[in-house]
């Protein structure tokens, strides 16, 4: 179903642009190396291909006349979605080309920050291109030779962004969130903790409601008795 | 807290800011949303967003005026380049590990440490090192690891760690409220719910204010999260402290200071050349007043290719610059001179400064001393009646030192002058409503040839200012009364500081006494008597000027009436 393509295509969007993030945060610390540089040249890449494909699904779907009204609330759900996402993609871009200029790898002069990383990014740079171990086959200056690609590319996502609004017409502050706030806790993410809130949760309920039924048949019994109590008195006075 | 940067960058171009082309805002009509899902929210959230009306679509410009790019934040870039050289192997400071429970983190830093390398690497005194260093820690550039809230820099053994430069404060991007909330679910995920107050406050607050994105934060903070588990136990503990410290810094917790403060936001941009020009196209309205000097016009905020330059662009633009260049200058040196001198002479009347007699009111609750310097009071103090003689200004501005002047000016016979100048202040600070007949009426009492009061300006003035009545509005009156304010503060105000009627002034005027502290009742209370109305005060202002009015007799009237009478026993006798 489009539905389900199109929540897989953004999930997937969702995920490269976090692993995106957690690159740029250590360009300049100790755990910067050529390595990473090239890592985020790849991930970007995949984000900008999965962002053209969203983009290519949800103008179709958004365009199309005959989807029902709750079937385009929700395409317009993901189409925010989507337009966020690739803000922040946009952002983290902008950053990775900035802090690129500050740190560059190869100059003896400037030293990296101290930030107390050590390891590197590979798990996460595999978790975004979806392989099991990252392949380096850069050369030994990308980090320089990179930032022109990085700039054009930025660009291209500018000029995205900016023809996605002029095409298609939804104001984002109509979206409804389907999630309520705390949703994230709900989640079986951490396998056990929080399955282990939400159970200690339930439990309370269920003592609560213990007590609640206990304290109504005591209280009936009293009443109960008290008004036996009232009938012998004067039934016998 | 701005949204996300506009759209076009120039990139490239070694700016370290990004410019913005400014985006027209003018307002559309508003979309109305198909559905009756939204009819609750057809309206956008205020302020944050500006519609551009084109053809047929509407666009959403985020309006960022770049209010962070204010120029106080120019010391940023000087911290991060001691940062960077902090980190030298050589010539930086040392590093040390931390033990974390079962892990060690390296690339700890005392604070002995970063104060001892300040003092060496800028050559300062001590309390400027730990200042400095301080103000490292405040910003964000630094963070400690013992205590993480505590956002100071202590000279001792104390640990801080080096913050990864994408969470230095740049001025380029705002901490954004997405990220915000993406951190605070996070936040959530790993604490399982346990979020301070004010989180808490923030994380609802968010919730309503971008609710719209809510389940794009949720994705992205759950899959933050498990990206993070991708990495090593130490680095998951680092980068968790970098974050924390981050929004310390950001996003303030309640008490604590908020160093990246930089006041209210205004609408225009503090960065923009500021040459304003009134809009030639005519869409947006020019300013109000007549063009005088120093008028400041409104921007065109039209693109370019509407509002042409024409010849009248520049036209204004020279004159603009011509009358900057006219503007007369005081050299500080001779303004900074006239400030001390008004210090010195007035250092003696200022109640807060000096004290005042016999009591400050504000402290020992007694109204003694506003009741001996209320406006009309029949003895004033000494000390006001002393002031009269610093400056012509002083003497006028005081209501009895006008009485006493005017008394004055009657026995010389110029007391038109002053009723004049009573009269004009009246017109500019009076009821505008009346301003016509206001101006009518003085000008039949003291400028028309035969007046009762005439009053003797030169017919240069005099032309002007009978040219100007035919349009009377509050100022027409301004260039007679500076003349007639001269003539006074030249002539007569010398000869009023010598004259017996001053002098019995000041030998009346009364030095009140050091006041002594009223005995309370038993309970304390204190007998309170309310002032008169101002009203009613002002009724007894207003009768007493008419009685005035009436009594005045002036030299022209005296004068005419002798011509009268001269007339009429030159005409008697023929008879």
């Amino acid at each position: 179903m489009v539905k389900e393509e199109c929540k897989a295509l953004l999930d997937a969007l969702n995920k490269v642009t976090a692993c995106y993030r957690h690159m740029v945060l250590t360009i300049g610390g100790t755990s910067d190396s050529q390595n990473l540089r090239e890592e985020l040249k790849k991930t970007r890449q995949k984000a900008q291909e999965l962002a053209v494909a969203n983009r290519n699904k949800l103008t179709t779907v958004l365009k199309d006349k005959t989807v029902s009204k709750e079937d385009k609330a929700e395409f317009e759900r993901l189409w925010v979605i989507f337009s966020t996402c690739l803000e922040i993609l946009e952002i983290d871009m902008r950053r990775a080309l900035e802090l690129g200029h500050e740190f560059p790898l190869n100059v003896p002069k400037k030293h990296l920050i101290q930030t107390g990383m050590s390891g590197g990014t590979s798990g996460v740079a595999a978790r975004a291109m979806s392989v099991q171990n990252m392949k380096y086959e850069a050369e030994h200056n990308i980090d320089v030779v990179d930032l022109k690609d990085l700039e054009n590319e930025i660009n291209q996502v500018g000029e995205m962004m900016y023809e996605m609004e002029m095409k298609v017409n939804v104001p984002q502050w109509t979206v409804e969130a389907k999630q309520d706030p705390g949703a994230e806790l709900k989640s079986t993410i951490s396998v056990g903790a929080s399955s282990i809130g939400m159970i200690s949760v339930e439990e309370n309920k269920s003592f609560c409601d213990i007590s609640k039924v206990l304290a109504g048949i005591i209280f009936t019994a009293v009443l109960i008795i008290a008004i036996v109590l009232a009938v012998c008195v004067v039934k016998l006075s | 807290m701005q949204m996300t940067a506009g759209r076009r960058v120039l990139i490239g171009c070694g700016a370290r800011r990004w410019r913005r082309p400014r985006r027209v805002s003018v307002r559309a009509a508003r979309c109305a949303g198909p559905g009756p899902l939204r009819s609750h929210r057809t309206a956008p959230p205020p302020h944050r967003h500006r519609h551009r009306h084109r053809t047929a679509t509407m666009t959403v410009t985020r309006l960022d005026q770049g209010q962070r790019y204010r120029p106080r934040m120019a010391f940023l870039k000087k911290i991060e380049a001691l940062m960077m050289e902090m980190q030298s192997p050589d010539t930086g400071i040392k590093t040390q590990t931390q033990t974390v429970t079962t892990t060690s983190i390296p690339h700890a830093v005392t604070g002995n440490d970063i104060m001892q390398w300040i003092l060496q690497r800028l050559q300062v005194t001590a309390e400027e090192a730990l200042h400095l260093g301080d103000l490292f820690v405040k910003y964000g550039y630094i963070y400690p690891l013992q205590e993480p809230k505590n956002l100071t820099l202590k000279a001792d053994g104390s640990l801080y760690r080096f913050q990864t430069p994408y969470f230095w404060p740049v001025q380029s991007w705002a901490a954004d409220d997405t990220d915000y909330a993406i951190y605070l679910a996070k936040k959530n995920i790993k604490r399982k719910g346990i979020l301070e107050e004010y989180e808490k406050e923030h994380y609802n607050m968010l919730n309503q204010k971008i609710n719209y994105k809510w389940d794009f934060v949720i994705m992205q903070a759950k899959e933050q999260y498990k990206a993070g588990k991708e990495r090593k136990k130490e680095d998951r503990y680092a980068l968790d402290c970098q974050e924390r410290a981050y929004w310390l810094v950001n996003r303030t917790p309640p008490g604590m200071l908020d160093v990246l403060e930089y006041g209210l936001d205004r609408v225009t941009d503090p960065n923009e050349n500021k040459l304003f020009v009134s809009c030639v196209c005519g869409v947006l309205p020019a300013s109000q007043t007549p063009l005088e000097d120093n008028t400041t016009f409104l921007p065109c905020e039209l693109p370019s290719s509407h509002c042409k330059n024409t010849m009248e662009f520049y036209r204004r633009e020279i004159m603009y610059y011509q009358q900057a260049i006219l503007k007369t200058r005081v050299k500080s040196s001779v303004s900074l001179g006239g400030v001390v001198k008004y210090s010195e002479q007035f250092l003696s009347n200022d109640p807060i400064l000096s004290g005042c007699l016999p009591s400050n009111p504000w402290i020992s609750d007694d109204p003694e001393f506003w009741d001996l310097n209320a406006k009309l009071v029949e003895v004033p103090t000494r000390m006001r009646v002393e002031r009269w003689a610093f400056n012509f200004s002083e003497l006028i501005r005081d209501p009895k030192g006008r009485q006493n002047f005017q008394i004055f000016l009657k026995k010389e016979f110029s007391g038109e002058n002053l009723g004049f100048w009573e009269a004009c202040e009246d017109l500019k600070y009076g009821d505008q409503s009346k301003v016509k007949e206001k101006a009518e009426e003085i000008y039949k009492l003291f400028l028309a040839p035969g007046a009762r009061r005439w009053i003797n300006i030169d017919g240069k003035t005099m032309g002007i200012t009978v040219k100007g009545l035919e349009h009377p509005h509050r100022y027409v009156l301004d260039a007679a009364q500076t003349h007639i304010y001269m003539l006074m503060k030249k002539d007569s105000y010398g000869r009023y500081l010598k004259s017996p009627i001053y002098k019995e002034m000041l030998a009346k005027a009364v030095v009140p006494q050091e006041g002594v502290k009223k005995s309370t009742g038993l309970f304390g209370r204190r007998h309170l008597r309310s002032s008169p109305s101002p009203i009613i005060l002002r009724q007894q202002e207003e009768e007493a000027k008419a009685r005035e009015a009436a009594n005045t007799v002036d030299i022209t009237q005296v004068m005419s009436k002798l011509d009268r009478r001269n007339q009429l026993q030159k005409e008697a006798p023929p008879k």
